[in-house]
């Protein structure tokens, strides 16, 4: 029997419908991709990307050359331009804006058949780190309002390239999915007085069902109105509303917590192509006492169609409590 | 007396329109120009005809410009090449990044001719 569930924050109905079809093996059908072929981001081809930004590399090696173990460049042929400013326009009714933005790509290893949750987690620790510098350095732009974070691996979730990346994008608005998020905060704030995400975490602690992972700073979970299947969230279990004020300390359990989900994913679909995005507060904000930052996995395992983008809902072929116990069982070294 | 060489194009696109306009545009700028209307062509052409840039166009029938593309960069990380595509939305490609330049294809060539000029003076 399928079920109507409806999103606590941002009020966004989803069918759960079981009987489509719901187990591991019925999504598992993606072919391992090629790692083969020339890659611009590989160590010794340097030259062919933009000059890095930031690196963490050997001592005594030059930039852009090899010896780094992270590098950041920007886009080579960018959407969004840095220059100019993003001031509002309009035409008639239509409002538009000059296309200003930074969109920068973090290679997050030399090696080019290593995948993210493959890496030490000192290495991870470090990439979440990087976003964080990053964020922090693209903040002090003022024509930025917005820092999105996000990775792609695999064809179908968008990856051009296999070797292990992800992707900075600074603009000069806030992402619609993003206010959404922050509108449903400041409505269930507004009147209950409390964070929609903190509660939403408390009820998950409490009932178990859909939980994937958990430590002492973050629980990974299958949210009650799962969009797709296997959708996992990750929470830091203390409130802040910004990916960039995460204290040092969580960077390794942040790693940890990230690492293993992706491995769980990883076996349990094996190895499909995904969908990893940072929510985080927009960067004018101060601490906002309704929005919570977390990251967003998402499987590429179902296609949206007609009826997703004719009515905004989506059909869930499996239930978020059955994702979480299938990712729970996958035992993990 | 300093002897400037002619410099050598090689064009790669499987439509006839497009080979034969660049051809002209970049001979009028003075380029020395040869085409080629595949990627297995292309690849055989590097090695007779040794041009000193490739412009490759992307979405071509058997191997893609993109796959040619790789193909170069095994034997040549240095030699210049400029993406054409009709397409703006290979640039988000990462792919891409193993060319030098990219341009959306349109009958006014200037664009092309300019990026010829730059990249060839770049390398001098």
């Amino acid at each position: 029997m399928s079920e109507l569930r409806k999103d606590p924050i941002v009020g966004r109905w989803v069918i759960i419908s079981p009987e489509r079809g719901k187990r591991p093996s019925d999504y598992a059908t993606q072919k391992r991709e090629e790692r083969g072929g020339f890659c611009p981001l590989c160590p010794g081809n340097e030259a062919l990307t933009p000059p890095e930004i930031f690196a963490f590399r050997e001592t005594g090696t030059r930039p852009d050359s090899p010896g780094w173990s992270i590098r950041v460049v920007p886009n080579k042929f960018p959407a969004l331009r840095s220059e100019g400013g993003g001031e509002p326009h309009s035409d008639g009714f239509f409002e538009w804006m000059r296309g200003v933005g930074e969109h920068e790509v973090v290679i997050e290893t030399p090696d080019h058949n290593v995948e993210l949750p493959g890496l030490p987690l000192d290495h991870i620790k470090k990439i979440l780190f990087v976003f964080k510098l990053r964020m922090e350095e693209l903040a002090k732009d003022a024509r930025f309002r917005y820092v999105v974070i996000f990775k792609n691996r695999g064809k179908e979730a968008g990856a051009s390239l296999q070797h292990s990346h992800s992707q900075i994008i600074a603009l000069p608005i806030v992402p619609k999915r993003v206010h959404e998020e922050l509108e449903g905060g400041r409505h269930f704030y507004g009147e209950k007085g409390k964070c929609v995400f903190c509660e939403m975490m408390a009820q998950e602690r409490n009932q178990g069902i859909r939980i994937v992972e958990e430590n002492e700073d973050f629980i990974a979970f299958a949210p009650f109105a799962a969009r797709f299947p296997f959708e996992t969230w990750i929470f830091p279990r203390s409130h802040n509303s910004h990916y960039s004020v995460i204290e040092q300390s969580q960077y390794r359990t942040l790693a940890e917590i990230l690492s293993r989900t992706l491995k769980r994913i990883d076996e349990v679909l094996e190895t499909p192509p995904y969908n990893m995005v940072v929510h985080t507060a927009p960067l004018m904000e101060g601490e906002l006492p309704y929005f919570h930052w977390h990251i967003e996995i998402i499987p590429k395992v179902t296609r949206i169609a007609g009826f997703e983008w004719g009515t905004g809902f989506y059909i869930n072929p499996t239930p978020p409590e059955l994702s979480a116990a299938y990712l729970r069982e996958v035992v993990l070294e | 007396m300093e002897v400037r060489s002619v410099k050598k194009i090689l064009v790669v696109d499987d439509e006839e329109a497009i080979r034969s306009l660049y051809k002209m545009e970049l001979e009028d700028a003075g380029f020395e120009v040869e085409t080629a209307d595949s990627g297995s062509q292309a690849l055989e052409k590097l090695e007779t005809f040794k041009p000193d840039l490739v412009t490759l166009d992307i979405k071509m029938p058997g191997m893609s410009g993109l796959e040619v593309l790789s193909e170069i960069r095994k034997i040549s990380k240095d030699l210049p090449i400029i993406l054409c595509s009709a397409y703006g939305e290979y640039k988000q490609d990462f792919s891409c990044w193993a060319s030098d330049a990219y341009i959306v294809k349109s009958s006014d060539v200037d664009e092309l001719v300019k990026t010829v000029q730059r990249l060839l003076e770049e390398r001098e």
